[in-house]
C-alpha cells in the first residue's frame, strides 16, 4: 500500500469539505496549521482537561488519602470503557456524515481513473470518514487520559487504551464503509425490481432507517445513552463473543494481572477482526465501488401535464410549479428527509415519557408539558422547512436566476410550501395529541390554534432569513443555510414563538403556581379566545411584517444572483 | 416609419465593466448585435465570455455600463428580459430529482406556457433529440449528453427571441449537434437572435453571422469571417488561425516542443 496515495486521498476528502464561503478564493493558499483547527482545540482542551482532573485528584488524595483507591478504581473502569464507547460514537458520526452526503453525486469521491488500487482507496475512505468530529473527539480523549494518566502513575494503561481508542474508531469506520457499499448495491436491487413504486419505497425506507438512526443518535449522546454505553462496556468481559468489544475486554485483561495470556489472545483476535474488516471493505469496493443504482422510471407512457388543481386555489402558474418541483425535492431527496425527523422525534419523546410514567395522572404542570405535543413539532417543522426552504435549490439556482420569476412570486411559492407542509404535519400530530392525550376539545383547540399561528410567523420569519443566510455549497453535503444563519434563525424563531405565546402566559403561571399560591388568578375570568384572539394578532403582524423583508431578501437574491 | 434602436438590435452593451476582487473579467465591452443574427463569442478560457453572456440574462451584474436586451434595460427589468430569453449554460445543473418530463413540464410552466402547446412542444422536441423512452426516469440516470438535450429544450421550449447559450452543443451527438445547428439556422430565419459562446472553432465558422473574439476581458476583433481574416492579415485562414493570431497564442509549435523535451 502506497501511504502517499492515501495520505493525498484524504486530503481531497479533507479539502473538499472546508468552508470556502467569505475566502478569497484566487490566489489561495491553505494555512496548514490553521486548517487543523479542530484538532489543535481538541488537543488544547484535552491537555488542559487532563491537567484539570490531574490537580483535583492531587487535591483530593492529599485531604484524603482514602480517595487513591477509588479514584484509581474509576479511572481504570473508564479506561476501559472507552474503546466499546469510542466505537459506538465513531459508528454514529460516521454514518451520520454518509447520510449526510448521500444525496450528492458530483462528490468528493476519490477519482478512480487514477492509479490508485482499492485498498489504497478503502483505507482513505475509512480514514477520510473519521474527520470531522470522530478525529476530535479521539483527539481530545487521547490526550485527556494520557495527560491524567501521569498524576496517576498509569501511563502505560493510558497508551493502550489509546491505541486501543484509535483501533476502535477504524474498526467502526471500516464497518460503517462496509455497510454504505451493501446499501447502495442493495438500493440499487430494490429500484431495480419494483419500478414506479421505488420512489415511494425509498422515501418510507430512509425515513425509516433515518427515525431509527436519530433515535440511537440522540440517545448515545444524550447523558443516559453515555451510562449505559459505560456499563454495557464494564460488562463486555461476558459479551466476549461479540468481536466489537474484544479490544475492550483486551485492554482489561492486560491491565489486571495474571490475565495477560487472554489479554494478548483478544488483542491478537482484535487485529484479525479489523483486518478481516478492511479486506471486505475493499472486497466489496472492488466489486460494487463502481456501481451505480439505476436510474428510477417514475412514469411511463404518454406525457399527460397535470391540470390546475394548484391553480384553482389562487396560484400562478408559477407558482404552482414551483410548489410542485419543491413537493418531489422533499419527498424524493434523501438529504431533505432529515427535515421530518426531528418534528416527529419530538413528537415521540413525549409520548414515550408519558406512557412509560407509572401513573399517568394530569398534573398542572403537565398541562403545559401536554400542549408540546401540539406547538412543538409543526413549529420545528416550519423552522427548518423555512431556513433550507431557499438554499436546497443548491447548484441549480440558475434556473431560478435565470427563469422569469419575480420576488413576489418566489416567497409566495416557497412560504405557501412552508405553511401547507407544516399544517399538514399538525393535523397528525393534533389529532395524534388529542387520542393519546385525551385533552379536552377547548384545549385542544386553543393549542392547535395556536400552533396555526406559530406556523404563519415563524414560517415568514425562517423564509426571510433562509434567503439571507442560503448557501448552495453541495459538496461535500447540501449546507442550505449558514451557520451563523441557522443561529440567528433560531433566536429569532424563539423569541417570535414567545411573543405569539405570550396572552397564554397567566395560564401557563396559574398552572405552575397551583398549589403553592393562593389562587390569585381566578380561572373563571381568563377567557382561552380573548388570549387566541391577541395572540392572532400578534401573529398577523409578525408575518406581515417578515413577508415583506423576506420578498425584499428575495429581491435582492435574484437581482445579485450570482452562481 | 423608422426603427428605433431596440427593434433594430437583439443586445446592447456600453462600456460594461465587471470585477472579481482585483480580476478584470469584463473590461468597458461594447458590443451590438442585430436582431436575427447568429452570434458567436469566442475567447480562450477566463476571458470574459460566460461572464459577458450571464450579464445579458442578469445572472451577474455589471460594475458600471448597461446591458440592453431585446430593448429592455436588464438592472430594471430583468424578470421581462428572462421571459423573451433562453439560456443554456455551460454546465447545467438540472433539478436531477425530477424526471425528464417533469423537469421540462416545470419549466413550461415557469414561462406560463398554455397547456396544450407546452405538451405538444415537449413531446415534439423529446422526439426530435431521441430521448423518448427515457423521459420518465430520473434526470440523476441521465448522462451527460442527455442532460445537455434537456437543457437545450428547456431553452428553445417557450419559443424565445433570443437564446444565450454557453456551449450549447458540447456532450451532443452527432446527430443532435446536427439538428441544433439546422434549428438554429432556421430560427434565425424567423427572427430569433442566437448569441453562443464555443471552444470549437469549426462550430462557430459553420453557424455563426458574426464572431466576437474576447481576450482579457475585452472584444478583440469583432465581424464576419472576411472581416476577421482582414484584421489578422490572414487572407485564405481558417478561424483556428485568426483565433491564435488575433490571441497572441499562436506559439504553438515552441509549447509542443518544451513539453516533449
Amino acid at each position: 500500500m502506497n501511504w502517499k496515495n492515501v495520505f493525498s486521498l484524504m486530503q481531497v476528502e479533507r479539502k473538499s469539505g472546508r468552508l470556502i464561503r467569505g475566502q478569497k478564493v484566487t490566489r489561495y493558499r491553505e494555512n496548514r496549521f490553521l486548517a487543523y483547527w479542530p484538532y489543535w482545540i481538541a488537543l488544547g482542551i484535552g491537555i488542559t482537561g487532563g491537567v484539570l482532573a490531574g490537580f483535583i485528584y492531587d487535591s483530593a488524595t492529599t485531604v484524603n488519602p482514602e480517595l487513591f483507591s477509588l479514584f484509581q478504581e474509576g479511572t481504570l473502569s473508564i479506561f476501559f470503557s472507552l474503546p466499546t464507547l469510542v466505537l459506538v460514537y465513531s459508528l454514529v458520526f460516521t454514518t451520520m456524515k454518509q447520510i449526510r452526503i448521500s444525496g450528492v453525486k458530483t462528490s468528493s469521491q476519490v477519482p478512480y481513473w487514477l492509479p490508485v488500487t482499492w485498498q489504497e482507496h478503502t483505507m482513505a475512505s475509512i480514514f477520510a470518514s473519521l474527520m470531522g468530529f470522530p478525529l476530535a473527539s479521539i483527539v481530545f480523549i487521547t490526550s485527556v487520559i494520557t495527560v491524567f494518566s501521569v498524576f496517576i502513575g498509569q501511563i502505560a494503561i493510558a497508551v493502550l487504551t489509546s491505541l486501543a481508542v484509535v483501533a476502535a474508531a477504524f474498526m467502526a469506520s471500516a464497518t460503517t464503509e462496509i455497510l454504505r457499499i451493501l446499501q447502495v448495491r442493495f438500493i440499487g436491487a430494490i429500484y431495480k425490481s419494483s419500478g414506479r413504486a421505488a420512489v415511494w419505497i425509498r422515501f418510507a425506507g430512509s425515513l425509516i432507517f433515518l427515525l431509527l438512526f436519530y433515535v440511537i443518535y440522540f440517545y448515545v449522546t444524550s447523558g443516559g445513552g453515555i451510562t449505559v454505553v459505560v456499563a454495557l462496556a464494564s460488562a463486555q468481559t461476558s459479551a466476549w463473543f461479540v468481536p466489537f468489544v474484544w479490544l475492550g475486554i483486551a485492554l482489561y485483561s492486560v491491565a489486571t494481572s495474571g490475565l495477560l495470556l487472554q489479554g494478548f489472545i483478544f488483542a491478537g483476535l482484535s487485529i484479525l477482526f479489523i483486518a478481516g474488516l478492511f479486506f471486505l471493505a475493499t472486497l466489496l469496493n472492488r466489486r460494487f465501488g463502481l456501481y451505480e443504482p439505476p436510474a428510477i422510471t417514475v412514469s411511463r407512457g404518454a406525457y399527460v401535464p397535470k391540470t390546475g388543481f394548484l391553480g384553482k386555489l389562487g396560484f400562478s402558474k408559477i407558482e404552482s410549479a414551483m410548489l410542485r418541483k419543491d413537493l418531489r425535492a422533499f419527498t424524493r431527496r434523501r438529504e431533505l428527509m432529515t427535515i421530518f425527523i426531528i418534528p416527529i422525534i419530538v413528537s415521540l419523546v413525549p409520548l414515550m415519557q408519558y406512557l412509560g410514567q407509572s401513573d399517568p395522572t394530569p398534573t398542572p404542570l403537565f398541562t403545559i408539558y401536554r400542549a408540546t405535543i401540539f406547538l412543538l413539532p409543526a413549529s420545528f417543522m416550519t423552522m427548518s422547512l423555512g431556513s433550507f426552504m431557499i438554499g436546497e435549490e443548491g447548484q441549480s439556482v440558475w434556473r431560478i436566476y435565470a427563469a422569469p420569476i419575480s420576488a413576489k412570486s418566489l416567497v409566495k411559492s416557497k412560504y405557501m410550501f412552508i405553511v401547507f407542509f407544516s399544517l399538514a404535519f399538525l393535523v397528525v400530530t393534533g389529532i395524534f395529541g388529542f387520542i393519546v392525550y385525551q385533552t379536552t376539545l377547548v384545549y385542544t383547540i386553543v393549542a392547535c390554534l395556536e400552533a396555526v399561528f406559530l406556523v404563519f410567523a415563524l414560517g415568514a420569519i425562517s423564509l426571510s432569513n433562509g434567503i439571507i443566510g442560503a448557501d448552495f455549497t453541495e459538496t461535500p453535503r447540501p449546507r442550505m443555510i449558514r451557520v451563523s444563519w441557522s443561529f440567528v434563525n433560531l433566536g429569532a424563531c424563539i423569541a417570535a414563538g414567545a411573543a405569539v405565546l405570550a396572552p397564554l402566559f397567566p395560564y401557563a403561571l396559574s398552572a405552575m403556581l397551583s398549589g403553592v399560591l393562593p389562587d390569585f388568578l381566578d380561572s373563571a375570568i381568563l377567557d382561552p379566545f380573548i388570549s387566541l384572539s391577541l395572540s392572532a394578532v400578534i401573529a398577523v403582524v409578525l408575518t406581515v411584517i417578515f413577508y415583506q423583508i423576506a420578498i425584499n431578501n428575495a429581491r435582492k437574491l435574484l437581482t445579485k444572483a450570482e452562481v | 416609419m423608422p426603427l428605433t434602436i431596440s427593434e433594430t438590435f437583439a443586445v446592447e452593451l456600453q462600456n460594461v465593466v465587471k470585477r472579481y476582487n482585483e480580476i478584470v473579467a469584463v473590461d468597458g465591452v461594447d458590443l451590438i448585435i442585430k436582431r436575427g443574427e447568429i452570434f458567436g463569442l469566442l475567447g480562450p478560457n477566463g476571458s470574459g465570455k460566460s461572464t459577458t453572456l450571464k450579464m445579458l440574462i442578469g445572472l451577474v451584474q455589471p460594475d458600471s455600463g448597461s446591458v440592453n436586451v431585446l430593448g429592455v434595460n436588464v438592472q430594471n427589468d430583468p424578470v421581462a428580459v428572462k421571459q423573451l430569453v433562453g439560456y443554456v449554460p455551460e454546465s447545467p445543473r438540472l433539478y436531477e430529482f425530477l424526471t425528464g418530463i417533469e423537469y421540462l413540464d416545470f419549466i413550461g410552466d415557469i414561462y406560463s406556457m398554455q397547456t396544450e402547446e407546452k405538451k405538444n412542444r415537449i413531446n415534439e422536441y423529446l422526439k426530435a433529440l431521441q430521448l423518448e423512452g427515457r423521459e420518465g426516469d430520473m434526470i440523476t440516470g441521465y448522462s451527460d449528453g442527455m442532460k445537455q438535450k434537456i437543457a437545450l429544450i428547456s431553452a428553445f421550449l417557450h419559443r424565445p427571441k433570443l437564446l444565450i447559450m454557453d456551449e450549447p452543443l458540447s456532450a451532443l451527438d452527432p446527430r443532435s449537434a446536427r439538428i441544433i445547428k439546422d434549428f438554429l439556422h432556421q430560427l434565425k430565419a424567423q427572427g430569433v437572435t442566437t448569441i453562443m459562446s464555443t471552444h470549437v472553432l469549426e462550430i462557430a465558422q459553420a453557424v455563426c453571422d458574426r464572431i466576437g473574439i474576447m481576450y482579457q476581458g475585452k472584444i478583440l476583433a469583432l465581424g464576419n469571417m472576411k472581416e476577421l481574416r482582414q484584421m489578422a492579415k490572414l487572407p485564405d485562414s481558417g478561424l483556428e488561425d485568426i483565433f491564435l493570431k488575433l490571441t497572441g497564442t499562436g506559439d504553438i509549435r515552441a509549447v509542443v516542443e518544451e513539453l516533449l523535451k
